[in-house]
């Protein structure tokens, strides 16, 4: 009994402690709270200072109005990072005052980044500069006046001039220019491991059309092992880029525009006629398409296990790292059969939010991205091209050499549905819903009603 | 909860009014005010008597203690929900400020005609229904063997408890791996097995290969994939309920049945499983709002369109808020799932409370 009483009361004065403990630590926490935001900032300082080299930040005490530089982007890839911090190699030599806090939200083809950037927009407290689609991801923003006119102070004549016309249209979707495009990559490209192909006695330089495209998979898959398309199903933003690839190339950009425009039902048959030969595709995905990421299917096409690939040029980031794996012997490329002349672009972009925290280091650091230097800093390494004609070529290897010539020669640079510059955030959403579903069940029937719905 | 904290008080008070009269009379207080700060029997509330019943207030006195934590709940969570529903009225969309001078119950109107909430909210409740009732069986059973004085029983308590403490975006990923229809170790084994059968049994016609399937692409058994995932996980916990369930039946019940001839079968059909209904009742409660919030594993698996043959309400919510900015339609959607949410926890809730165990 005495024993018991002893731990009963034992415990009642643990539990006052632990009372005790709780309100020390939650003053603690209040007083960390309250504390100077600085304090966290000074520490992703630190990290981006590592990530970088860290010649850049030099004494900033006299200018206070230079301010500190955030910038929000998806960046965080091997090839990707490396690309983004010779880009801000080059603006901490331009501008060694300005401070940069680098604050990257993680996350395939800006999946968190949304999340996060909508959020401290709506807060009214936007970063310095954010990493964004231009085109139509930019209207939620441009609605609501969140992103400042950049048409007279960084778009001058004379970067007007070095960007073609859609590009520069993609970057005032209401109208003001908003938006710096930093890099362009082409999405109508279709891979193809060279090796494979031979023995399966296909010749992609011959293929026509969507069409032919499927007869060259029957090929492969009879003459081969290999898989005769690496598509990935997982998430359902290869299929609609796909789908894109196979309606330009059957239709061209003119359909391509008004089918982005909303304009479904006048072309129903021409829609059903891409899901339809989208749906004979998709015999020839791996057996565990639902079950990969898109990078894995690559891999299986550098290992000889897989003939084509339908893929942003991003992929051939890939190839270069591969040991062993040369461009024009092992792999190479060519426009989605039907749209040769369409340099289909998905293209990443920095905007000038309003409410800004350091408007004079925004305005610095967007004017460098449109300049010559930045982007031929940044390019090569990210594996895309220069949206700027005017930028020399020297560091870009064969393949995005090649894919400059294509590009400068390109007759329609159309936006893409599934990297969020021909349609509202909202519509690529259904859209990605409707081809979530189409690659569950490849029900042409409802997933062209989904897609006119969409709109 | 308000109810709670006032029962609470109330046993306080009883204790407390009783030193408290004892204070009175030996301090020699006015005999008239003990009586009426305790027996009510006051006409005319004086200065006098409002200023001690203020100060003995039970009310007043506990209200430091449980004021500002009543209404931070009140204000977080309560007035969270509360807006919630506000903003699903508002038709809040984009990136600019919801306008409050119009309400309207459309979002809920148009979820009853979208196609994408009907399947939303269909597998929702299969994911519900199902794998609470198989996480309870397989925890039963586990618990039940478990429970027959194994040896190592304490290993395998762990071994079983285990998966319950992962996270499920560890789960997930660990389990897309498993399902992997060419190198997963699901099919891997299946083909394993029916290899052993065709060389075992060389007359064999039937073609097993069906066995081996594409677990998460095929819609077919997208969501049962997800189940069992799931219950893979949290069948330990229900083991962990159930064991401590039968642990607190006395041995004499065993003991006493066995004397009466009952097989082991009847022992537990008849006597043990009907007396661990308060067991199966928390278990429940608890997988099914796991159930309500598996949207981390569809999240890490699919991202955010599992497609309508796994969506879940979830999963919708997120899609719609934050992928499409619509904003009211999203909160829609969270109101749906808090009520499912309710009708689940209150009965049991209400149960307890009957109970008198809140």
């Amino acid at each position: 009994m005495s024993h018991d009483k002893r731990t009963d009361a034992d415990s009642r004065i643990s539990r006052r402690r632990y009372v005790a403990g709780a309100g020390a630590l939650a003053t603690v926490a209040v007083a960390g709270c309250s504390d100077d935001p600085e304090g966290d900032a000074g520490i992703e300082d630190d990290g981006a200072d590592d990530g970088a080299t860290d010649d850049g930040t030099t004494d900033d005490g006299g200018e206070a109005e230079a301010g500190e530089l955030e910038i929000v982007h998806w960046w965080t890839a091997g090839g990707e990072e490396d690309a983004y911090n010779a880009l801000l190699d080059g603006f901490r030599e331009e501008h060694p005052d300005v401070e940069i806090v680098d604050n990257p939200a993680p996350g395939g083809a800006g999946s968190a980044i949304d999340t996060v950037i909508q959020n401290r927009v709506l807060d009214g407290n936007p970063p310095s500069t954010f990493q964004i689609w231009p085109g139509q991801a930019l209207t939620p923003y441009t609605d609501e006046g969140l992103l400042e006119d950049i048409g007279d102070s960084v778009w001058d004549d004379e970067m007007r001039e070095a960007y073609l016309d859609d590009i520069v249209d993609l970057s005032q979707p209401g109208g003001d220019l908003v938006a710096v495009p930093i890099n362009i990559h082409r999405l109508n490209n279709l891979f193809y491991n060279v090796e494979v192909l031979e023995e399966a006695d296909v010749d992609a330089t011959d293929i026509d059309d969507p069409q032919g495209v499927l007869d060259a998979l029957e090929a492969v898959d009879e003459n081969t092992d290999a898989v005769p398309m690496a598509h990935q199903t997982q998430a359902p933003w290869s299929t609609l880029q796909l789908f894109e690839a196979v309606f330009l190339g059957q239709r061209g950009t003119d359909d391509y525009l008004s089918f982005v425009e909303g304009d479904v039902e006048s072309l129903e048959d021409e829609v059903r006629a891409a899901l339809e030969l989208l749906s004979e595709y998709a015999d020839y995905y791996p057996e565990d398409a639902g079950s990969i990421s898109w990078d894995q299917g690559n891999d299986r096409l550098i290992e000889g296990e897989a003939a084509f690939l339908h893929q942003g040029d991003w992929a051939a980031g890939q190839y270069e790292a591969a040991d062993g794996f040369e461009f024009g012997e092992d792999w190479d490329m060519v426009p989605f059969p039907g749209s040769d002349g369409i340099y289909h672009s998905v293209i990443d972009s920095f905007v000038f939010p309003t409410n800004n925290p350091s408007p004079e280091a925004t305005e610095q650091f967007l004017n460098y991205a449109g300049t010559v230097d930045a982007q031929e800093r940044f390019n090569p390494i990210k594996g895309s091209i220069p949206p700027r004609t005017d930028v020399p070529t020297d560091d870009f290897g064969p393949f995005l050499s090649r894919q400059i010539d294509d590009f400068d020669a390109s007759d329609t640079q159309p936006p893409t549905i599934a990297h969020g510059t021909a349609v509202v955030p909202a519509v690529q959403s259904e859209l990605e819903e409707a081809f979530a579903n189409f690659n569950d069940n490849l029900d042409i029937d409802t997933a062209y009603e989904a897609i006119r719905d969409a709109f | 909860m308000f109810d709670r904290i006032r029962r609470s008080l109330s046993k306080r008070r009883g204790a407390d009014d009783g030193s408290h009269r004892e204070r009175g009379d030996n301090a020699g207080d006015a005999p008239s005010d003990g009586l009426r700060a305790d027996g009510g029997t006051a006409a005319e509330p004086d200065s006098a008597s409002l200023a001690t019943r203020l100060r003995r207030s039970q009310f007043l006195e506990s209200l430091p203690f449980w004021g500002p934590p009543g209404f931070l709940v009140l204000l977080f969570v309560y007035g969270a929900i509360g807006w919630n529903f506000v903003i699903s009225l508002t038709g809040w969309e984009g990136l600019g400020q919801p306008n409050y001078s119009e309400l309207s119950t459309e979002a809920y109107t148009t979820l009853l005609t979208d196609a994408s909430f009907i399947a939303a909210f269909r597998n929702t409740i299969v994911l519900l229904l199902v794998f609470t009732v198989l996480s309870l069986i397989v925890g039963l059973v586990l618990a039940i063997l478990v429970d027959r004085q194994i040896r190592f029983e304490n290993t395998f308590r762990t071994i079983y408890l285990l998966p319950m403490s992962l996270s499920f975006v560890v789960t997930a990923i660990f389990w897309s791996w498993m399902y992997n229809p060419r190198i997963g170790l699901i099919n891997e084994s299946i083909r394993g097995v029916v290899g052993v059968i065709d060389s075992a049994v060389f007359w064999t016609t039937v073609e097993l290969g069906f066995l081996t399937q594409a677990w998460l692409d095929d819609p077919r058994f997208k969501l049962a994939a997800i189940i069992f995932a799931l219950m893979w996980q949290f069948s330990g916990y229900c083991m962990v309920v159930y064991l401590a369930g039968l642990r607190a039946i006395p041995s004499a019940q065993y003991e006493a049945a066995r004397i009466d001839g009952a097989s082991a079968v009847r022992v537990y059909r008849r006597v043990i499983i009907p007396q661990l209904g308060a067991s199966t009742m928390s278990a429940a409660v608890v997988l099914m709002v796991f159930a309500l919030k598996a949207f981390d594993f569809l999240f890490v698996l699919f991202g955010v369109n599992p497609g309508s043959s796994a969506d879940i309400l979830a999963v919708m919510m997120y899609r719609v808020a934050f992928d499409r900015l619509q904003w009211a339609y999203g909160s829609a959607v969270a109101m749906v799932l808090f009520v499912m949410a309710l009708s689940v926890i209150g009965p049991y809730l209400y149960l307890q409370y009957r109970r008198g165990e809140l």
